[in-house]
């Protein structure tokens, strides 16, 4: 083990740097009337490959700064990211965690859990809630497709941090570069 | 040892001690937790509107001599014309100020003017949101009017030491009194009907029986400056729908709003001279 341990920070700034790029796509699709949500994807990474310890302090981190920028009560997503983590550290050792496309699987259905829990959530401030749940459907179905594609890219992205660091996810061990 | 079924559930323990934790955290901690995270990531929010603006300038440093000299031969054709209409408003903000004197009628709200460019747009079906380039650093408070060249855009809801979040009128948490243009009888405007793929639209309620509209003959609806920091007279939209209340008393409908609300740059702060107004 190692003195200083970054795990969580690293997975941290990968979250902070996958909402960044999210929020841009978003300011620039907003007059289509699209919105991308990929809040699923935060949760794979810490829950499948660290460690409980660094992947709770991450997703907590990660579940503040997220509900910093939005207008839901003050730790909502830490509450929601929280146990969506919670879930799969209860079942991982059951699944194969280390292939993308299980990674693939867990986000979708991780994002599809927050979409619905946030929009019963805030849905009901709308004067037609039936119209607004169709507008969070084409969103979801949207922001599904984007996580189809770039989810494997930030799974490869987060293992290749790892290997810079020179640590192992899971056990925080130096690895040789 | 502990047991291996409280060993499978311990991640749910851990979550649920941290919850608590959270929970029993006092409202100015949270606060300040929550204005620190927005802090931390302000500079990325705000880092790539400077890079457009950068980009902007770099490509308007391409344009020949040639075409600048007529751009700003149009340019003074469009100042001369607003020179005049400068000095009509000055004349008839003369006219009413003699007329609220003589008639002892109170003065109208005053406000100063802050333009500021958007950093941000989150248009969800959840929220509508802009986050701006001014905040705390140029005096803006918490419920101050938005408006642009087609009218209201919104009211700023959250202020930081450089950026400030604005409710857009489409965003289904933004409510204003409201008129038709040429009728002075109060009328509820909600946001909220963000369809995908098409122009952000509102809803009207408690409009009058004797008012009509349709597409083909939309009906404008402005602010009526009744019981909110809202100047009289923006635009909101125009009135395409309007049928019959289930009570029958009044009628409900849409409006459609400016398409250009989707795509804003820069946008208009008015900040009251009197901050009691807020």
């Amino acid at each position: 083990m190692r003195k200083h341990d970054p795990r969580w920070l690293i997975v941290t700034a990968a979250n902070l740097l996958l909402w960044w790029l999210v929020g841009l796509t978003n300011h620039y699709v907003a007059d289509a009337g699209v919105h991308f949500y990929v809040g699923g994807l935060f949760v794979v990474y810490s829950a499948l490959r660290l460690d409980r310890k660094h992947g709770l302090i991450a997703i907590v981190l990660t579940g503040l700064l997220v509900d910093a920028v939005e207008p839901v009560p003050y730790g909502t997503s830490l509450l929601l990211l929280g146990l969506v983590h919670a879930t799969l550290l209860y079942g991982r050792q059951r699944f194969p965690r280390e292939g993308a496309v299980f990674g693939i699987v867990v986000a979708l259905l991780a994002n599809l859990f927050l979409v619905i829990a946030l929009s019963f959530l805030l849905v009901g401030a709308n004067p037609r809630p039936g119209s607004a749940w169709l507008r969070v459907f084409s969103d979801l179905l949207a922001s599904q497709l984007l996580l189809l594609v770039i989810t494997p890219w930030f799974l490869a992205l987060q293992d290749r941090a790892m290997e810079l660091a020179a640590i192992h996810p899971g056990t925080g061990r130096r690895v040789s570069l | 040892m502990l047991p291996k079924r409280f060993d499978q559930a311990r991640p749910f323990a851990t979550l649920g001690v941290i919850l608590l934790v959270w929970l029993l955290l006092p409202l100015v901690l949270k606060t300040f937790a929550r204005a620190t995270f927005f802090a931390i990531q302000a500079p990325l929010i705000v880092a790539d509107s400077y890079v457009q603006d950068l980009q902007t300038f770099w490509s308007n440093r391409l344009h020949s001599k040639d075409e600048l000299l007529k751009a700003g031969k149009d340019l003074a054709g469009l100042i001369s014309q607003y020179e005049f209409s400068v000095q009509q408003n000055k004349a008839l903000d003369a006219e009413i100020s003699r007329l609220e004197n003589l008639l002892k009628l109170p003065s109208m709200p005053a406000f100063r003017y802050e333009p500021a460019r958007v950093a941000r747009r989150d248009f969800s079906g959840w929220w509508q949101r802009l986050i701006i380039r001014k905040g705390e650093n140029y005096g803006l408070p918490v419920g101050a009017p938005v408006v642009f060249a087609g009218g209201v855009v919104g009211r700023v809801v959250e202020v930081h030491r450089y950026t400030a979040v604005v409710d857009l009128i489409t965003s289904p948490t933004f409510r204003v009194a409201a008129t038709v243009s040429g009728d002075n009888k109060p009328i509820s405007y909600q946001g909220g009907l963000n369809d995908a793929f098409s122009s952000p639209r509102g809803t009207v309620e408690f409009v009058p029986l004797d008012i009509s509209a349709s597409k083909a003959a939309p009906r404008r609806l402005v602010t009526s400056g009744l019981g909110g920091i809202f100047p009289p007279g923006l635009a909101i939209g125009d009135i395409t729908l309007l049928e019959p209340s289930t009570d029958g008393l009044f009628k409900t409908g849409e409006v459609a709003l400016d398409p250009r609300l989707g795509s804003l740059t820069e946008v208009t702060v008015l900040v009251p001279l009197n901050p009691e107004q807020l």
